[in-house]
C-alpha cells in the first residue's frame, strides 16, 4: 500500500477500504486507517457509504432449499450410473487388463493377414505342354542316334 | 481529498477457515475412492451456499436450484481425476460461476421485470423479524429489498459474482480471481467499482446520503 496517498486517489489501491471494512487488514494498517479516517472526509464518506450499502445487502436472505433437494441430485446421478458392460470394461482388472495392449496386437495382425490374403508366388516358372515336351525329347533322342553313328554335329 | 497518511507499504489480509476448506478437500478424496456417504457430507455442508449464491446470481429459485444441481452433478463426475490442487470451495464456485454466467448469457432477453417482482414477494416471506411488522414497515422493507435486488441485478456480471462471493461467501481476493480467471489486482478494481455502484445505488438508503 502507498505509504503517502489516499487509497482513493490511486486506482485499485481504493480496495483496501473493503479489506479495511471486512477488517482483513493486519492491526498496523488498521491503525493507520483508522487515523486517516479521521482526517479524510472522502474516505470517510466511502466507508460509511459501504456500510451502509452491506447492511442493505443483509436484508437480502436467499430462499429455503426444496426438501428433496438431495435426493434429486443423487437420482441425478444415479440414472448417469454406467450399464453393467459399462463398467466391467472401465473396471480396473489386475489379471487381464495388462494383456489388453497384446490381444489388441493379435486381432490386428490376424485382421491384416485375412485381408490381404494368401501372396502371390513371385516369378512363376513358365509352363510347358506335352507337346512341346515330346518333341524336346525327340530332339535329343535324334542328337544321340547320330553321335552313335559318328556323325560329329 | 489529498490527505497524506502513513499507512504501512503492505497491508496483509489474514486467512481464516483453513481447516474447514481441508476438511472439504479431504471428503473429496474419500469420495474419489468411492465413499458415497462422504459426497453426501459434501452436499450437506455446500447445498445452502451454493444454492444461495445461484438464487442471487440468477434471481430464480427454481433455476438456482437446477443449476446446483448441475454443480453438483460434475463435482460427483470429476471425482476420478480430483486433486487437491486448489481449495474446494474454489473448485466449486469456479464451475458454479460459469454454469450461471452461461445461464445469464442464453436467457439475458428473458429476463425482465416481471420474473424480479415474483422473487421480492418470495423474498420478503423469508425474512423473519423479531415481531410481527406493521403494513408500513413491511411495506419499506419491500421496498428496500426491491432497490437491492435491482442494484444487483444491474451490475456486469463478473462484478455481479465478484461482489456475492465476497459478501455472502466470505471468498479471499485471491479465490475470487481463481475462480473468475483473473489477477488479484483485477478482482480488487472489480470489486471497488462494483461497491461503487452498488453505493451510488443504495446509499440513500441510509438517511438519503449521497456518495
Amino acid at each position: 500500500m502507498n505509504t503517502a496517498r489516499c487509497p482513493l486517489q490511486s486506482g485499485d489501491e481504493g480496495a483496501i477500504l473493503l479489506s479495511y471494512l471486512d477488517r482483513r487488514l493486519d492491526p498496523d494498517s488498521m491503525d493507520a486507517l483508522d487515523r486517516h479516517l479521521v482526517a479524510c472526509p472522502d474516505c470517510a464518506r466511502v466507508v460509511d457509504a459501504q456500510r451502509t450499502v452491506w447492511k442493505a445487502l443483509d436484508q437480502w436472505e436467499p430462499l429455503a432449499v426444496s426438501a428433496d433437494f438431495d435426493d434429486r441430485v443423487m437420482a441425478r446421478i444415479a440414472a448417469e450410473k454406467p450399464s453393467w458392460w459399462r463398467r466391467a470394461v472401465t473396471l480396473p482388472s489386475p489379471w487381464w487388463k495388462p494383456a489388453m495392449p497384446l490381444a489388441a496386437a493379435c486381432v490386428a495382425l490376424v485382421a491384416v493377414t485375412v485381408w490381404r490374403g494368401p501372396a502371390p508366388r513371385e516369378n512363376p516358372l513358365p509352363t510347358m505342354d506335352s507337346a512341346e515336351a515330346q518333341q524336346v525329347e525327340d530332339a535329343l533322342t535324334d542328337v544321340d542316334m547320330l553321335r552313335q553313328l559318328g556323325v560329329t554335329l | 481529498m489529498g490527505v497524506s497518511v502513513a499507512l504501512p507499504m503492505s497491508a496483509s489480509i489474514s486467512t481464516p477457515a483453513v481447516q474447514i476448506l481441508d476438511r472439504d478437500a479431504a471428503l473429496m478424496l474419500r469420495v474419489r475412492d468411492g465413499d458415497t456417504a462422504a459426497f453426501a457430507q459434501l452436499l450437506d455442508r455446500h447445498r445452502n451456499p451454493l444454492v444461495g449464491f445461484m438464487y442471487r446470481m440468477v434471481q430464480d429459485q427454481g433455476v438456482a436450484e437446477e443449476l446446483a444441481q448441475e454443480v453438483f452433478l460434475r463435482v460427483y463426475r470429476s471425482r476420478s481425476t480430483y486433486e487437491p490442487t486448489a481449495k474446494f470451495a474454489t473448485w466449486m464456485f469456479r464451475m458454479a460461476t460459469n454454469l450461471a454466467l452461461n445461464w445469464l448469457r442464453d436467457h439475458k432477453s428473458e429476463k425482465g421485470c416481471e420474473s424480479l417482482d415474483e422473487a421480492i414477494v418470495e423474498g420478503v416471506g423469508r425474512q423473519v423479524p423479531d415481531r410481527a411488522p406493521n403494513t408500513e414497515e413491511r411495506m419499506v422493507a419491500e421496498s428496500q429489498l426491491h432497490e437491492v435486488r435491482r442494484a444487483v441485478e444491474m451490475l456486469p456480471e463478473k462484478q455481479r459474482a465478484a461482489v456475492l462471493m465476497h459478501k455472502y461467501h466470505e471468498l479471499e481476493y485471491s479465490q475470487i480471481a481463481r475462480t473468475l480467471d483473473c489477477s488479484e489486482s483485477a478482482v480488487k478494481s472489480l470489486l471497488f467499482r462494483a461497491y461503487e455502484r452498488l453505493r451510488n445505488r443504495l446509499a440513500h438508503l441510509d438517511g438519503n446520503r449521497q456518495v
